[in-house]
């Protein structure tokens, strides 16, 4: 489902090269879910943004949904991004002019689905939020807008959600609703979660986890199974 | 559908109200000053064609054919004749040699006669319009013919063989303005009545006006394919009223200026509030783009927003023009006789082409790399976004400024010297702005906390200081260019024209009679311009050769006769071109008289300094050198020769005299005791020629002060656009200065001295570029003398200082009156 295969990402700085990110493999299978962890600084939002395809690797592959996204233009991965894929992000990116159930219904609008606004108002249900789907984001507390996040990343059917720190910015109480939803949700759809946290009560409910270190694989829960994909 | 869906929610949050109110009011602005600057210029025009009654006269001293003014009825011309000459007048056994016109029904063609029935009246309730001619059998007649032949209205007088009943008296004649030259008291009569009057003979001379008119372009088209005799010359309102034509000149001139600046206000401001409607809008394309939407989806969703935008603004826009210049016409009309014409059609779609022309030129280059930004800007929000490269944007500012400067004035040079200007602007500012900012820091340093801190502000964001300081300068120096310009014009025309400038000319004053004409004004306390001796005289001889056939055809100089003067001192606005004046001239022969030559006229008969001139003079010859060439201010009202000899010359050619007084409205009866005591001198009025020219000028200017309000609306909203686009990272650092304790007047205080440097700056520099602007301006484009604007260097930096002051405070007031936890939460 997803494979990350010798993954590298360097940048130049003004003191030379420096690897953030330093031959990570791994892969997981549909429906699994997956908990990247690491102290700040680890690597860990860089990996996220590559596998989800919001960037691009050094050297090494990605294969998401069956497609390796280096051999992807940014248009290529955007579409793979539209058919495949679902965020969830800390500081929630809901949209502040939109109403919640207008975030809720943008992806779906801007990807053409039918009767976008029953999808969403359904989801926004699902979240509990049917009595705040007209209301604003600033309107909202910090917990409510992440469930509207995550009723839109749900709402449009990804096969994998990535998560970014996705209680990073909520009280524990609330934090632990959220968590308890965003697993609800991907064990009522199948969806493959990949999240981000350094919250260790988060990531004990994923089925695996791997610890970042300075940009290498430190600790893998699980056997890396490292059959590789032809390159493209 | 999706970006009319995201529209309307960018429109309900107000995301982008700011840039459709800027589109809206440059287009409204736009709109308003155009079609109030078409429809002005439509009546200024039409109005002062009726200076000549007709859009074209063509003038002969023979009738038009007959075919000539078939193929004019077949070209749909509207057509009317007159005929103009001197002749005798009777009434009893007094005589008036009068200027009779003989008038076909349809004169005038543009605008009317006004008659009365009480002579000398001006009282509008005892006047009447009129288009047409006297009935068969009877004239009207000029005020002042009454006293001279001694009769009533309703009594007969006689022109040439016939008597005619005087039924009206003429107070306005629309065309008077360009008779200058026939010097009796006007005779209107009938046409049908012409040729009872016997009056027309072979070798009379007789002045044929032929009147045309219609719209421009079938009017053109038909005197392109008239086939004109070699007597005819076609009139138009140039030729006939120099001054005239150059006041409308210069002030069709200045408001295709204003216009222009309008537009450029307004499309700063719309770029201003695109590049904030993209760096506001980076977040929601990362978000996008994470979304699966590609960067073509993107562009589409944004540009098409933008150009539905764009035309309803331009629409609503529109319309608010045409709403704002009905409100100005109404007012116009309510204040001023001014009788606005429709404005065509044309004037409406420049004012929609404006708001895409803004579009394309300034609200899309900022947002049109906006897909570029990063999906990956959802992760990491510190990622910068891509922008237009400074150059292409600078590049696309330029041609945008040319192409609507050019569009705007269809003059190249004032293109060139409006993109000089921005640009040495541009160059000279941008380094000015840095240096006086490293300067200010300097001495804000020494001075109070509130200085302290907006100094360091303005250092802080030096990038952004400088830009708003370049903002800033352009609008202002853009209103001191508009202001400028403006007042030289309106100073000109007032200057060319004072109140007091002589209305009437007094002719044909004998010697005998200049003590008792003198005593009757100084009675009145009426004062002259100088007494002129007048002898009439024709030139016969070139060099001692008489002109060929060829010259007298060229010039109808030597078929008549002209008016010779001489005077010890060079009358007023008269210039010497070349050649010497009497008091350092010598003859080349002693005993020779020397003449004085009106510049253009010694060019047309190509005549050079030395040449001499034989003159005859009531039989008797007469021969001068030409001692100098004179330039001559047609638009004073005062007495002006072409040939002016050397003093004493004419003495014994028993010369009548001449003088130009002004007699105030109310004075007027004055008239009557003159041409009673003194019936063989002549009147003229042109009181009412100067009436006509000063309303006309007059309308001119308050169209100019209305446009000039317009471009200060443009200019304001430039100046509340830039403050506005600063006023994120403005409220976030007063959140944070709250939150640490900072009193709102304080935060104030650094406020208003922030925006208030900002304003000196920008006013400063503004005043260094307005300089530069007016020279060229002035220099190539108006042709008025330079001047320093000593006030603006005064006046620029403080007005600045000032407005960018209270708007800013007033934008700025949310910064302190919202509770600061709601200001850092929502940024």
């Amino acid at each position: 489902m997803l494979s990350a295969i010798n993954l590298g990402k360097t940048v130049a700085t003004a003191e030379g090269p420096l690897a953030i990110l330093d031959s990570i493999n791994f892969t997981i299978t549909a429906g699994a879910s997956l908990a990247i962890i690491g102290a700040s600084g680890s690597g860990k939002s860089t990996l996220l943004g590559i596998l989800a395809g919001l960037d691009t690797p050094s050297s090494g592959e990605v294969e998401l949904d069956g497609q390796q996204l280096s051999c992807l233009d940014e248009e290529g991965r955007a579409r793979v991004r539209a058919a495949s894929v679902g965020f969830v992000f800390q500081s929630f990116q809901l949209l502040p002019g939109l109403s919640a159930l207008e975030n809720v219904m943008l992806p779906l609008e801007l990807h053409g689905v039918n009767q976008a606004e029953a999808k969403a108002s359904r989801f926004l249900r699902r979240v509990g939020l049917e009595h705040r789907m007209q209301h604003y984001p600033k309107q909202l507390s910090g917990g409510e807008q992440q469930r509207v996040a995550i009723a839109r990343a749900f709402a449009s059917e990804p096969r994998v959600l990535f998560a970014d720190e996705p209680t990073g910015n909520l009280d524990s109480k609330t934090g632990a609703k959220v968590i308890e939803l965003l697993f609800e949700l991907n064990q009522e759809q199948g969806t493959t979660l990949v999240l981000v946290t350094h919250e260790k009560r988060l990531a004990e409910r994923c089925q695996r986890r791997i610890e970042l270190d300075g940009g290498r694989l430190l600790h893998d829960s699980a056997l890396v199974n490292t059959a590789e994909p032809a390159l493209c | 559908m999706l970006s009319v869906k995201l529209l309307w929610r960018n429109w309900r949050s107000g995301e982008l109200r700011l840039l459709a109110m800027a589109i809206l009011l440059a287009v409204a602005v736009v709109s308003a000053i155009n079609i109030f600057t078409q429809r002005l210029e439509v009546a200024l025009i039409a109005q002062s064609n009726t200076f000549l009654g007709a859009d074209r006269i063509i003038r002969s001293s023979h009738p038009a054919s007959a075919e000539q003014h078939a193929q004019a009825a077949k070209a749909g011309m509207r057509q009317a004749r007159t005929v103009q000459f001197s002749s005798m007048t009777f009434a009893g056994e007094r005589m008036h040699l009068a200027s009779v016109k003989a008038v076909s029904e349809t004169y005038p063609l543009l605008g009317q006669l006004e008659l009365s029935e009480q002579a000398f009246s001006k009282n509008p309730a005892q006047l009447e319009q009129v288009v047409g001619a006297p009935k068969p059998g009877t004239a009207w007649v000029d005020s002042r013919i009454l006293p001279l032949l001694d009769i009533e209205i309703g009594d007969a007088i006689g022109v040439g063989e016939i008597d005619l009943k005087v039924s009206k008296v003429i107070v306005r004649e629309p065309d008077r303005g360009d008779s200058f030259s026939l010097f009796g008291a006007r005779v209107m009569i009938n046409l049908k009545d012409l040729a009872a009057t016997e009056v027309v003979q072979p070798g009379s001379r007789i002045q044929y006006n032929w009147l045309l008119a219609a719209a421009d372009e079938p009017l053109h088209k038909f005197l392109n394919e008239l086939s004109l005799s070699d007597h005819q010359k076609v009139i138009d309102l140039q030729a006939a009223q120099r001054g005239l034509s150059r006041t409308l000149g210069t002030g069709r001139q200045f408001l295709s200026l204003a216009g222009m600046i309008g537009v450029l206000l307004a499309g700063v401001a719309i770029a201003i509030a695109a590049q904030q409607f993209a760096r506001r809008h980076t977040d929601q394309v990362a978000l996008l783009k994470s979304l699966g939407a590609s960067a073509w989806k993107v562009r589409m969703l944004y540009a098409s927003q933008l150009f539905i935008i764009a035309a309803l603004a331009s629409l609503v826009g529109v319309l608010a023009g045409e709403l704002i210049q009905r409100l100005i016409s109404s007012a116009v009309s309510a204040i001023y006789p001014l009788e606005l014409a429709a404005a065509p059609l044309s004037a409406y779609f420049i004012g929609a082409l404006t708001g895409m022309v803004c579009l394309v030129f300034f609200a899309l280059p900022p947002l049109w790399y906006l897909p570029t930004v990063s999906p990956l800007k959802v992760l990491r929000r510190e990622l910068s976004a891509n922008n237009v490269s400074r150059w292409m944007q600078g590049l696309l500012g330029c041609s945008a400024v040319f192409f609507l400067v050019w569009i705007y004035s269809q003059d190249i040079k004032l293109t060139a010297s409006i993109l000089v200007a921005f640009l040495c602007l541009a160059l000279v500012a941008g380094l000015l702005a840095l240096l006086l900012l490293q300067l200010g820091r300097r001495l804000g340093m020494k001075a109070g906390s509130s200085w302290r801190l907006a100094w360091s502000n303005l250092q802080r964001y030096r990038a952004q200081s400088v830009m708003q300081i370049l903002v800033f300068a352009t609008a202002i120096m853009l209103l001191i260019v508009i202001t400028v310009v403006r007042t030289s014009l309106i100073d000109e025309w007032k200057f060319s024209l004072p109140e007091d400038a002589p209305n009437h000319f007094f002719v044909n004053i004998s010697a005998a009679e200049l003590e008792s004409v003198e005593a009757i004004l100084k009675q009145r306390q009426i004062s002259h311009n100088g007494l002129y001796p007048m002898v009439r005289g024709r030139i016969v001889k070139v060099n001692q050769q008489p002109p060929t056939a060829q010259q007298k055809s060229n010039s109808s100089i030597f078929r008549r006769e002209s008016n010779l003067s001489w005077s010890q001192a060079l009358p007023l606005k008269n210039e010497i071109t070349s050649g010497l004046w009497w008091d350092q001239w010598q003859a080349a022969e002693p005993g020779l008289a020397g003449v004085s030559v009106e510049r253009e006229l010694a060019e047309e008969l190509d005549l050079k300094l030395g040449d001499k001139l034989g003159f005859s003079i009531g039989g008797l010859a007469l021969e001068a050198e030409i001692a100098s060439f004179r330039s001559l201010n047609w638009d004073t009202m005062q007495p002006n020769f072409y040939f002016l000899f050397s003093p004493g010359t004419l003495k014994s050619y028993s010369p009548s005299y001449m003088t130009s007084v002004y007699i105030p409205n109310q004075e007027k009866r004055i008239l009557n005791t003159l041409l009673r005591n003194h019936p063989t001198m002549l009147v003229i009025e042109m009181d009412l020629v100067i009436e006509q020219i000063q309303k006309l000028t007059q309308q001119v200017s308050d169209g100019v002060e209305l446009v000039l309000a317009l471009v200060l609306l443009g200019g304001i909203m430039v100046l509340l656009a830039a403050v506005n686009a600063s006023m994120d990272y403005r409220m976030q650092e007063a959140g944070i200065l709250r939150a640490l304790g900072s009193t709102a007047k304080r935060i104030l205080g650094s406020t208003f001295l922030e925006f208030f440097m900002l304003g000196i700056l920008a006013g400063l520099i503004a005043v260094l570029g307005a300089e530069i602007l007016l020279i060229g301006l002035q220099h190539w484009v108006l042709e008025l003398p330079l001047q320093p604007h000593y006030w603006s260097w005064v006046l620029g930096p403080l007005f600045g200082g000032a407005l960018v002051a209270s708007l800013g405070l007033w934008a700025s007031r949310a910064a302190v009156s919202v509770p600061p936890a709601v200001v850092l939460r929502e940024l």
